[in-house]
């Protein structure tokens, strides 16, 4: 893959990688033939982003030169903390950077930055990356019952009455109101800090749809990067979510970027729904301590099935017990595995970087790119939300769906 | 115990704000007294806080336009609160824009202050938020440990320089000491002074004037005896002197200080409605 960022567009790549950084520790490249994607997932896997940046957002994209085949395409993994020095210091960028080239050479594992500056200056940096297969979410953003849609500053001014080390909060809707309060799991949390409770009228945003009255907890920390950045260009941002235990996205669109940010969200421990035993519900709480992940589309007879431990402590909820994250985010990450015994690795957060992933052990199957989508596979699977907009591929059909 | 109050103006609640930020810098925890005049910042010196002590003392009817309180009982018409003043000072920070601001004092899963600011919205209806602080109540078998402190009886009473020079000075003199040396005289002369192995700093304040403190048997009655050139001093950690210069946030209309020869520093600051002292103990 190769392609060329321009001025402005340098500092927008810049903070989408910062926002990326809120999350998690790695981010993964993936060129498509649509534009390129660049995701991270977090170690306990309750939270997930995706900016998606289109051909128009470049000087020039090529996503592979060398081969046709999607499934050629290199996708790669790298170190946040690496790539986002090269995007600091924002005003010395604004100033003398003229173009960014970021070019993935594969024989070598390197991405390689290069930043053309005044005065004949280039900057390259090589990184090393690890291959991997594609990182993806599904998310049926249109099988939500509430959506809200806003412009940044609106939510700007709602989170900013929360301290910034506020882990979760909860957002709930009916149709007289919307409220944002801050949410600790013990009973007395009284004692350990301020509650802090925002309400607003329904009014306030500029589409309000309450589809059923609920009240979702998340995690802030991991959405206020998506949610500086669309501040940071005026763009609205659209909420999608169900009932507590469903996943909550957070989107912002434009011509040329997308993107989504994807928390889990607290299961209400009075009411389990019974929709979500899935096969393999009962071995994800008999395996303790290791985690996994599990596949939940019914597709292919070699899947290996790998649940994540229901106890598992999760990085960021204030260590609470009932954090019930992968019930419904492993229905999203689809994880394949081609049959072989998996090492089972451990995400817990201290391992996560250090445990390698290999690529031999897990292929994603990327639903909505794969040239391949039946649409005999389950429902489920086939309700995928757009990451793309405007695909000019013959997969348009059925199975995306532009957001309005 | 009730307790519902009231903000409606901007101004007072700015004011208010800047108050409680400048309180919070200067201490994690602190007790607010409630009275019906008045409310009563208070920090008793202790060995955990340094000896440090803070009496800051506001009359609320300059700052609420709404005040209610019924106190523990008939004959002790107060309240007495343990508080974070940080989570006061959060709590107002982003409130700085509302139409009205209701602090009272609740009882959620343990007792609290809310606040709630009602803010200007894009709709008919105004967007609400409510911050619930934790507090402590204070039971008055506890109270004499709160009482307003005694004028010390003090050997020179002086006013201070302008702040910001007093405070560049002091900030400067931190990176070579730990200890300073504050003395002055009744002849408006104050000096500043570090003393190292490698190094003595003294820096000379002229023509501060003092205080005329009156005839209402307050120690200057004895002082105006004194020989107006001889110098009171104490030595005091630099750091707290420090960080009472750095906390203020409000202006004050007139700073002072008084010195108890190597006893203590008694800083007090004053505003129209608000009046901030804090006591500094000698170190030896």
């Amino acid at each position: 893959m190769k392609c060329i960022i321009e001025g402005n567009g340098i500092k927008v790549f810049g903070k989408a990688v910062h926002a990326l950084s809120r999350i998690s520790e790695e981010i993964w490249l993936d060129p498509l033939e649509e534009g390129l994607a660049v995701r991270t997932v977090n170690s306990s896997q309750s939270a997930y982003a995706c900016f998606f940046f289109t051909p128009l957002f470049f000087q020039q994209y090529i996503p592979d030169p060398d081969t046709q085949k999607d499934c050629e395409a290199v996708k790669c993994k790298l170190n946040t903390k690496c790539v986002l020095p090269l995007f600091r210091c924002v005003s010395w960028r604004e100033r003398s950077v003229d173009r960014c080239e970021i070019t993935i050479k594969n024989p070598d594992s390197r991405v390689i930055f290069q930043f053309h500056c005044r005065h004949g200056i280039t900057k390259t940096h090589n990184l090393g990356y690890q291959e991997c297969e594609a990182l993806q979410a599904v998310f049926p953003a249109h099988l939500c019952p509430n959506v809200l849609k806003s412009h940044s500053k609106l939510l700007g001014d709602i989170v900013v009455h929360f301290p910034i080390s506020q882990e979760e909060v909860t957002l709930s809707i009916s149709s007289l109101k919307v409220a944002l309060k801050t949410f600790y799991e013990e009973e007395n949390s009284c004692i350990k800090g301020m509650n802090t409770e925002l309400m607003l009228h329904p009014d306030e945003f500029d589409y309000f749809q309450v589809g059923e009255d609920s009240a979702v907890t998340f995690c802030l920390k991991e959405l206020r990067g998506l949610l500086s950045f669309a501040e940071s260009y005026g763009l609205p941002v659209s909420c999608h979510f169900g009932v507590a235990g469903q996943p909550v996205s957070f989107t912002v669109k434009d011509m040329m970027l997308e993107a989504h940010v994807v928390l889990s969200t607290l299961t209400d421990p009075d009411h389990e729904s019974p929709s979500q035993s899935a096969p393999g519900d009962d071995c994800s709480v008999t395996i303790s301590k290791t985690s996994t992940v599990e596949i939940s589309t019914s597709e292919g007879p070699m899947e290996a099935e790998v649940c994540i431990a229901d106890g598992e402590r999760v990085a960021s909820s204030q260590g609470s017990e009932v954090f019930h994250p992968a019930l419904h985010m492993r229905k999203m990450i689809q994880l394949h595995a081609p049959g072989e015994i998996l090492p089972r690795p451990s995400l817990a957060p201290e391992s996560a970087l250090t445990t390698p992933i290999t690529p031999a052990t897990f292929k994603i199957r990327s639903l909505l790119f794969g040239a391949v989508l039946s649409d005999g596979v389950d429902g489920n699977t086939a309700d995928l939300p757009s990451l793309v907009c405007g695909s000019d591929t013959e997969e348009d059909g059925g199975s995306e769906e532009g957001h309005r | 115990m009730k307790f519902r109050a009231k903000i409606i103006d901007v101004g007072c609640l700015n004011h208010f704000t800047r108050v409680v930020n400048t309180v919070s810098k200067l201490t994690k925890a602190c007790v607010l007294r409630l009275t019906c005049d008045h409310l009563y910042f208070v920090l008793s010196g202790k060995v955990a806080t340094g000896g440090v002590s803070m009496w800051c003392e506001l009359s609320q009817v300059n700052f609420f336009d709404e005040f209610q309180l019924e106190g523990v009982s008939a004959d002790a018409n107060e309240i007495f609160l343990e508080v974070a003043p940080e989570n006061l000072s959060r709590a107002l920070k982003t409130a700085q824009n509302a139409k009205s601001v209701k602090i009272k004092l609740t009882k959620k899963n343990c007792p609290c202050l809310t606040l709630a600011a009602e803010l200007p919205s894009l709709s008919s209806v105004s967007r609400v938020v409510t911050h619930d602080i934790p507090v402590d109540v204070i039971p008055r078998r506890l109270w004499h440990d709160f009482r307003e402190p005694q004028m010390p009886d003090f050997d020179v009473s002086i006013y201070l320089p302008p702040l910001k020079t007093m405070k560049s000075v002091v900030d400067r003199m931190k990176n070579l000491s730990n200890y300073l040396v504050i003395e002055a005289n009744l002849n408006g002369e104050m000096n500043l002074k570090i003393e190292t192995d490698l190094v003595s700093v003294t820096t000379h304040f002229k023509e501060l004037g003092n205080p005329p403190w009156g005839d209402d048997g307050s120690p200057s009655a004895s002082a105006s005896h004194r020989d107006t050139e001889l110098m009171a001093q104490t030595r005091v950690d630099i750091r707290k002197l420090q960080q009472f210069l750095t906390g203020q946030q409000v202006n004050p209309s007139r700073a002072m200080c008084n010195i108890v020869h190597k006893r203590i520093l008694h800083l007090i600051f004053l505003h129209e409605d608000v009046s901030l002292q804090y006591f500094i103990p000698a170190v030896m």
